[in-house]
């Protein structure tokens, strides 16, 4: 039962209500997660904070800064997906986006939002984990930058303590000669989640490989990565066979879960057929 | 765009705006909400239910259990065919979502939360899942008073299909499974029950509102006349609603309270309340070395779950559809139906037929290929014609198959172009056909009255479920009193008022309604004329048919509203019946005799493309093909053709009820997926096969003619395209990878 | 500074609705229960079908899974009032003309999402019209007739000369 809900116009206040509300208090961002949870009996907050009133400058809007692109974490999935900067800059970002649910769950879902689920199964955080993303969390006795790396710790189970807000995501911009794509592989309707989603952040240099991110979606409770097998893949020739070691040895790595979208046996194939689409993709994009 | 003539249904803008009524709209002054306790464990001794903390809660009116519904003592059972179903659970559950209590709360929110505060105390038993487990020796009961798992076994035998196997030049013998899988309908069932003295009124949303009314009766003991069911629009039924769920709880506990009750289940309770019957089917076929069948042998094992609902004589309808659209000399078929500890089946479009066709269209193509005859030769030389002899032993009229493969084939390759296939892709192209019974035997009665006014009345228990069944009985009327179609109203079904309508599926109702509108119709004008020719001082048959009346031979014309208003009458009515005999009641204990009192026609041609790499199945193109009779609306018909291919995809790819002990653990629409416009083909075609008009047959049904083809025309057209044969529904990307994997002896 | 939101105003089809309410309610429910508007519907309750489509300030949304007090300030349009604009009552009149629905449980859910699918690209081409629409299914298979609805509306559609169709 909800009993009170709390519509603050700044994060400040946002912060003091969640801290004042301990555990029975709930952020409400977009809502396309919290009141699936709360219909279904999942959770039952007895505050509600929503943030979609708060006015803070770092809470919406897509801008450059530097060397870094910043997107507020109130921005929706719609807005993320068809902004021209991140199309520009982070265009696996700007696909993961526009993949995600359906067009009214992307009209409402938020980027913050959609980190602090830590949903296993969703689109955006692997593609934010390959490009080294960075959150800004705002806690009321102060704030801390978490890597979107360490924020996904568990199916549905992240980092966050209690009384902390996703502010604004912070992209590093790519070095020149750097592509990003996001490859999603469902196995049943068009309405699916992935059964398989990979993230790619790819530089190369004079044909071989500069900087490699692969990152691996929906297949275990967290977004994988390999630090081990990039490293090696690092001054590698930016060819098919490369693309085919890294695949081949993510497919090793990973002990992908077992569900209706697919057994582990067909998940393993899947990664590996996935890795290799996403790199040979990448390395054929124009560069920026 | 050229409209077809029968574009604007009357209510068009009722159903685009949102002003369509549902029994889901429904509401009524001191209703109470229900929400039903159900099952956790799939089998188990309830050994008590506590109902205390529920109860206490403020706005909690009651909660009810078995033992506060028991008339005399008794508790209520229910089930459309034969009682077996208690309408709450009683001593033991059968299944996971088995009904064990019922709470009436004033808010639908404070009775489902209640739910979860009735403590259900539970002895665990031995639960079975597979029918094949379920008919062993060791296999435990499901209905502890029954001597075995086994339902009904139905056995038809023509000529000597042993002899003629042994005889055979070629054997195939081939395991086909076909999963559980759920209707679906975007609508909930829901019912509102409210008892005014001794009777009791049901708004229910459901295809058969006679048959609820009779069940409800039964169940309750009641003489049939204090019940009344009542029907608004349907908001998608496609079987779900053919047999009685809700009702007999919702009645019982609205009289048990003395208030009116309304249930509307959640979307897990969809799940949980009928699916499609799983089988299993051996089909075994011989076949000479020129590709001519002389034998097949089909062993159907199908899964009624928990409750009896219809299962019985389904499997017998299953028997009858067995040996497909062929001319097979020698059959035999073994349709038996088990009990298990799941959700009870019930009619699933296509019913009992989707699941044969499966297994016999596609091993069709298997046994071709290994004769080197082309998929559609094969057919050719096989097809059921007219004056062929089913193997039920009855004689076949108003075949069209050789029309429909015409049509599926050369429809298909007249459609656009598929964009060109990219590298790791390939394409095929597969072909299946059906044969449907219908429902047999049955009983479609309607009223039809003309007022003072000229405005012309029809009374049907035949139920809107979007398929346009009242504006094409409403054209039929028309048509046949020579009235605008404008001047005739169709009423929402209420069996107070509109006599006996078996139900509304197996495709019936444009035939079996239809021929009762005609009836009826027919009966009105002849009895109009015959007061006309008294009016006159004419005989009768003298007086021509015109446009809402009759002219003399002298040429003056007089309308149904002056004889009508000479006559001293208000209106003027007749009531048409249509009722077909025999059916599967009618077969002796070989299946022979007359099953069916015409036969639903389909066929479908895919082109589908298979990625190599991950197993993905993408239908590209598709051609459906119906046999319609006399097509009343165009337009309905294609929406039939389209409809069934799309819905006939889901099952096809990727829909399946799954089980994880005893439990269904997908039961939502983001676990259970159903075809988008993004999985539908991007290039579909349609056709209708048409026969005379006028006679006896003019009427044919539509509505299910292309979903039982789709399956197996996309497992031809995979074989077709990368040589493997899936067996096993749904094709999942997964299923066909590792066909290819042990294809290539990986 | 905080609102502790417990009376929400909305604007419902043009018209001013103003309400105590408990912050949990969904907007379904307060459209459907609270203001008799039954072209909104639950289907899945998840936001996956798409029957609860509404448009809120001009986007659709899923009805089933936004807080009405959310909605506080915002305008909502339903299938009920879509035709107050003329660009709504040709969407409604594309799909009456072409028999786009069946049961018609999620057509008018479909009508608010073909209608937001022609604000937003009104070249939309069949491929983008599937991919928006994807998300709001209809169990009896209607799509065909609903591309066609769409596509008589689309510009590219209403200025090609050929008046091509798609394949019957």
């Amino acid at each position: 039962m909800i009993r009170e809900f709390h519509r603050p116009r700044d994060l400040g206040t946002a912060l003091d209500a969640l801290a004042d509300a301990g555990d029975e208090g709930k952020v409400i961002s977009g809502g396309t997660a919290l009141v699936l949870m709360i219909e279904q009996g999942l959770v039952a907050p007895s505050v509600l904070i929503s943030l979609d009133r708060v006015q803070d400058p770092m809470f919406s809007g897509v801008e450059l800064a530097g060397r870094t692109l910043r997107i507020g974490g109130g921005e929706t999935l719609s807005a993320v997906a068809s902004h021209p900067l991140v199309r520009d800059v982070v265009p696996g970002l700007a696909e993961a986006c526009r993949r995600v649910g359906n067009v009214r769950i992307r009209n409402r879902a938020t980027l913050a939002g959609n980190l602090a689920e830590s949903d296993y199964a969703s689109d955006p955080p692997s593609v934010l984990v390959a490009h080294r993303a960075t959150c800004r969390v705002l806690a009321s006795g102060g704030e801390r930058m978490v890597p979107v790396e360490r924020l996904i710790t568990g199916f549905y189970e992240n980092a966050l303590d209690e009384g902390e807000i996703i502010a604004e995501i912070h992209v590093p911009v790519p070095e020149t000669g750097t592509r990003s794509t996001y490859v999603k592989y469902i196995s049943r309707s068009s309405e699916d989640r992935p059964c398989v989603g990979v993230a790619v952040c790819l530089q190369t240099m004079g044909g071989t490989v500069a900087d490699i991110r692969v990152v691996v979606g929906a297949v275990t409770g967290t977004p994988q990565i390999f630090p081990e097998v990039l490293a090696e893949a690092t001054g590698k020739a930016a060819t098919p066979s490369t693309w085919k070691d890294v695949a081949a040895r993510y497919a090793d790595l990973i002990q992908p879960l077992d569900d209706a979208r697919g057994s582990a046996w067909y998940r393993t194939r899947l990664i590996d057929i996935m890795i290799r689409r996403a790199l040979s993709q990448a390395a054929e994009q124009d560069t920026r | 765009m050229n409209q077809p003539p029968d574009t604007q249904a009357s209510d068009a803008r009722a159903r685009v705006t949102g002003r369509l009524p549902f029994v889901l709209n429904e509401r009524v002054p001191g209703m109470l909400h229900a929400a039903l306790v159900r099952s956790s464990v799939p089998h188990a001794e309830i050994r008590a239910v506590d109902t205390g903390a529920a109860a206490a809660l403020p706005g909690v009116v009651a909660v009810l259990t078995a033992e506060d519904l028991a008339v005399n003592g008794d508790p209520l059972m229910f089930g459309d065919a034969r009682q077996d179903q208690p309408v709450l659970a009683h001593d033991r559950v059968r299944y996971v979502g088995d009904p064990v209590a019922i709470v009436l709360a004033e808010t639908r929110r404070l009775a489902i939360e209640a739910c979860s505060l009735v403590d259900v105390d539970y002895v665990d038993l031995p639960h079975v899942v597979d029918p094949r487990e379920a008919t062993s020796d060791a296999a435990s009961l499901v209905h502890e008073a029954q001597a075995g798992n086994v339902l009904a076994t139905w056995t038809l035998r023509h000529g000597d299909a042993d002899a003629a196997m042994a005889g055979a030049d070629r054997h195939y013998d081939d395991t086909y499974l076909s999963p559980p899988a759920s209707h679906v309908p975007m609508e909930p069932h829901v019912a509102l029950a409210q008892w005014t003295g001794d009777g009791v009124v049901i708004l229910t949303s459901t295809q058969a509102p006679h048959v609820v009314k009779e069940t409800v009766a039964r169940t309750l003991r009641l003489p049939e006349e204090q019940v009344r069911v009542r029907c608004r629009d349907v908001g998608g039924a496609y079987g779900a609603k053919v047999v009685t769920t809700i009702e007999p709880v919702v009645a019982a506990a609205a009289r048990a309270v003395g208030r009116p009750v309304r249930l509307e289940l959640s979307r897990s309770e969809e799940f949980h309340t009928v699916c499609k019957h799983a089988a299993r089917i051996r089909i075994r076929t011989g076949v000479r070395d020129d590709g001519r069948i002389v034998a097949r042998i089909v062993d159907v094992l199908w899964n009624a779950g928990a409750y009896a609902t219809n299962s019985a004589d389904a499997a017998g309808y299953g028997m009858v559809r067995a040996p497909g659209p062929y001319h097979v000399p020698n059959v035999s078929v073994t349709s038996t139906t088990a009990y298990t500890n799941t959700v009870p089946s019930g009619p699933f479009r296509g019913a009992m037929t989707s699941q044969l066709c499966w297994a016999y269209e596609s091993q069709i193509d298997d046994i071709a290929a290994d004769l080197g005859i082309d998929p559609v030769e094969i057919r050719r030389i096989n097809l059921l014609r007219e004056g062929d002899r089913y193997p039920t032993g009855e004689i076949m009229e108003d075949l069209h198959y050789d029309e429909i493969l015409d049509a599926v084939t050369s429809g298909l390759a007249a459609l656009p172009p598929a964009p060109p296939v990219r590298s790791g892709h390939v394409r095929g192209t597969g072909v299946a056909l059906v044969i449907k019974s219908t429902q047999t035997p049955s009983r479609s009665e309607c009223l039809i009255r003309l007022d003072a006014a000229g405005g012309v009345e029809l009374l049907i228990a035949s139920v809107e479920i979007g398929q346009g069944a009242h504006e094409t009985l409403r054209t039929l009327a028309a048509e046949a009193l020579g009235v605008p179609q404008s001047g005739v109203r169709v009423h929402l079904p209420d069996t107070a008022v509109a006599p006996y309508d078996s139900l509304t599926a197996s495709s019936r109702t444009t035939f079996a309604m239809g021929s009762a509108v005609q009836d009826a119709a027919a009966q009105l004008r002849e009895k109009l004329r015959g007061l006309a020719a008294a009016m006159s001082g004419t005989d009768p048959s003298r007086l021509r048919n015109a446009p809402g009346g009759f002219t003399d031979p002298g040429g003056s014309r007089c309308t149904y509203e002056e004889i009508l208003r000479h006559s001293g009458l208000d209106s003027c009515e007749a009531h048409g019946r249509w009722v077909s005999t025999g059916g599967l009641g009618s077969l002796d204990s070989n299946g022979q005799g007359s099953a069916s009192t015409h036969w639903h026609q389909g066929g479908v041609a895919v082109e589908v493309d298979v990625e190599l790499e991950t197993g993905k199945v993408r239908v590209l193109r598709a051609h459906g093909a119906c046999f319609s009779g006399r097509t009343v609306s165009p337009i309905r018909v294609r929406q039939q053709t389209d409809g069934g291919m799309i819905f006939g995809l889901g099952p096809a790819l990727f829909e399946e009820l799954l089980y994880e002990d005893g439990q269904i653990t997908n039961p939502n629409l983001s676990d259970y997926m159903i075809p988008s416009m993004l999985d539908m083909p991007p290039i579909l075609g349609g056709s209708a096969i048409e026969g005379p008009r006028g006679g006896r047959r003019e009427l044919h049904g539509v509505g299910e003619s292309t979903v039982p083809p789709m399956a197996p025309a996309i497992g031809n057209a995979i074989r077709a395209a990368c040589g493997i044969r899936i067996r096993e529904l749904p094709m999942t990307p997964e299923r066909v990878l590792r066909a290819l994997y042990e294809e290539a002896g990986a | 500074m905080t609102d502790i939101a417990t009376t929400v105003s909305l604007r419902v089809n043009g018209s001013l609705e103003i309400f105590d309410i408990d912050p949990s309610e969904a907007l379904v429910w307060t459209l459907r229960e609270r203001l008799g508007l039954q072209s909104v519907r639950t289907t899945c309750g998840i936001g996956v079908c798409g029957s609860c489509t509404v448009i809120v300030d001009g986007k659709p949304v899923s009805g089933c899974l936004m807080l009405t007090v959310m909605a506080d300030g915002c305008t909502v349009v339903t299938a009920e009032g879509l035709d107050a604009t003329e660009a709504g009552a040709a969407v409604q009149k594309a799909f009456t003309d072409h028999h786009a629905f069946q049961c018609s449980f999620c057509i008018p859910a479909m009508t608010l999402a073909a209608h937001a699918l022609l604000e937003e690209y009104p070249e939309a081409d069949d491929d983008t019209t599937r991919e928006y629409l994807s998300g709001n299914l209809c169990r009896c298979g209607t799509y065909p007739r609903i591309l066609d609805a769409v596509g008589s509306l689309c510009r590219r559609a209403n200025s090609s000369a050929s008046g091509e169709e798609r394949p019957a």
